[in-house]
């Protein structure tokens, strides 16, 4: 046995410039948490009582609407049913909403602040409202509906089922070779007891291996498809159980839609 | 040398330690054992003060490990070189570009001459056997040599305490039994070891104590390991064997 092994190290550690790795794993560790958070979050929250497919459908078509319309009593309408929307999720989830349609909107308001300055207060108010109410709808679907549920919506639009696998894969291999680079991460964390000098060729080398172990990972995963007798094509079933709360869900939107033309011809 | 007082930690909402208590002394080698998800690999990642106790104290050498306390560098770059945690998986683990530079990664850091750094790896890599990897790509090592080399680049930080988290997995069994030959060469040598595992048949010798881990994250018992071991109705119980 070597007698350095034998004898307690006397070291005396210097600093080093090296904060990158506790921001790199910070970084990393919340683009996980967002992913496995909605991943796993499908089945909470009011907006997920109804099916994923209808709540797609529906931010698509107000979304919609609400760009098209130029009355200010369809966007007050829209702006209500969000807001009856909102109010029953949890206190997090309505703070998430609110924050990121009112950043935009706010955003949109400064961008046009010029027009309004010369006069044109209606429209600006009237495009800022329009923001707050697209990003809300967006941002409504996007807390209340996980990865999941948003692929199998797709798959009830009958979008091309290899589109449904080639999104199924990247999220999970986003989180898999995610969870990698986080431990990658660590143990260059734990190792890095002094100063590094060649801290690009650390990173440089976790990428590396990183792509490597993608590779590998995609090629034993197609062979394993092919074991399983995949050839080319990929179907999924979506059955499409509709609830009360679906049924209200359609009707609700269905007068919405409706109050578009009687306001739009008012 | 290390303690653990009433330690509870969550990831999210699902609990992974549920009120630990646990001291480790000096020279000691403790096995956690435990089923599937138990939390054995949360503990080890608490010990090498990658994550955090919601509640309790986790104290090392006396002193208090906090998220606070490693934000200071000296603290934290000693603290992390008298600790060395063996990662399950060594991929991970493994990001130079040769074996060489992999083990001399730590002593270069801790600005030892190049002839220091160049007797450590050749003595580390010298005990795991792989003397002739040197200037091989670690990617490219089968499963068995990628943790040799792990442990060969831990062991040239030479830390007085070593954390493994399930060391024999996927190892074939001559490198098993090379492993714990190995383990029990370094328990001689001073260093306490702290090691989840599963694989009895493979570890006898190696360990005085044993922390056996509930369902329910929290410890089941503490005692001498071989009766524990011995302890077959107790194993059964707890869905260990």
């Amino acid at each position: 046995m070597p007698e350095w092994i034998l004898r307690s190290e006397e070291y005396a550690p210097r600093t080093d410039a090296d904060s990158f790795i506790d921001k790199s794993i910070l970084s990393v560790l919340g683009a996980l948490a967002r992913i496995r958070n909605k991943a796993g979050d499908g089945a909470r929250a009011l907006g997920s009582a109804v099916h994923p497919a209808l709540r797609l459908a529906s931010s698509f078509l107000l979304i919609l609407f609400v760009s098209l319309s130029r009355s200010i009593w369809f966007l007050a309408i829209v702006g209500t049913f969000e807001l009856a929307v909102i109010c029953l999720m949890s206190g997090a989830r309505i703070a998430r909403v609110l924050k990121t349609s009112l950043v935009a909107s706010a955003f949109a308001f400064f961008i046009f602040l010029p027009s309004a300055l010369w006069g044109n207060w209606p429209g600006v108010l009237m495009v800022a409202a329009k923001v707050l109410l697209s990003v809300g709808l967006a941002s409504l679907v996007s807390t209340t509906t996980g990865w999941p549920a948003i692929s199998q919506a797709l798959s009830s639009f009958r979008l091309p089922d290899i589109f449904i696998l080639v999104l199924d894969l990247a999220l999970k291999y986003i989180s898999l070779l995610g969870g990698l680079v986080l431990d990658m991460l660590y143990a260059l964390k734990l190792r890095s007891v002094g100063r590094n000098h060649g801290k690009t060729a650390s990173l440089s080398g976790i990428a590396g291996t990183v792509f490597l172990k993608s590779k590998d990972a995609a090629e034993e995963m197609y062979a394993a498809m092919e074991c399983r007798g995949f050839s080319g094509t990929y179907r999924t079933a979506v059955r499409l159980d509709l609830s009360f709360f679906d049924f209200a869900f359609v009707l609700a939107n269905t007068l919405i839609i409706l109050s578009y033309f009687f306001l739009q011809e008012a | 040398m290390i303690e653990l007082h009433d330690i509870s930690f969550s990831y999210m909402d699902a609990p992974a330690l549920d009120h630990i208590d646990l001291d480790i002394e000096h020279g000691e080698a403790l096995a956690l054992i435990g089923p599937n998800g138990s939390g054995k690999s949360t503990l080890l990642k608490l010990l090498n003060g990658i994550v955090f106790p919601d509640a309790g104290t986790y104290r090392f050498d006396g002193g208090e490990i906090t998220r606070a306390r490693l934000k200071d560098q000296s603290f934290a770059k000693r603290f992390h070189q008298r600790i060395g945690f063996l990662f399950q998986n060594s991929d991970a683990q493994l990001f130079c570009t040769s074996v060489y530079d992999e083990v001399a990664f730590g002593p270069r850091q801790m600005c030892l001459d190049e002839d220091e750094v160049h007797r450590r790896v050749s003595n580390c890599l010298g005990l795991l056997e792989i003397e002739t990897l040197a200037s091989r790509t670690p990617y490219h090592l089968s499963g068995g040599e990628k943790r040799k080399v792990a442990l060969s680049s831990v062991l040239a930080l030479n830390p007085d305490v070593l954390v493994l988290d399930e060391p024999m997995n996927g190892l074939d069994p001559k490198t098993k039994h090379f492993l714990r030959s190995f383990l029990i060469s370094m328990r001689t040598a001073g260093k306490t070891i702290v090691c989840a595992t599963h694989d009895f048949e493979y570890v006898d010798g190696i360990f005085s104590r044993a922390a056996v881990f509930s369902s329910g994250h929290g410890i089941a018992r503490i005692g001498a390991y071989a009766e524990i071991i011995g302890d077959r109705n107790f194993l059964r119980a707890n869905n260990i064997v």
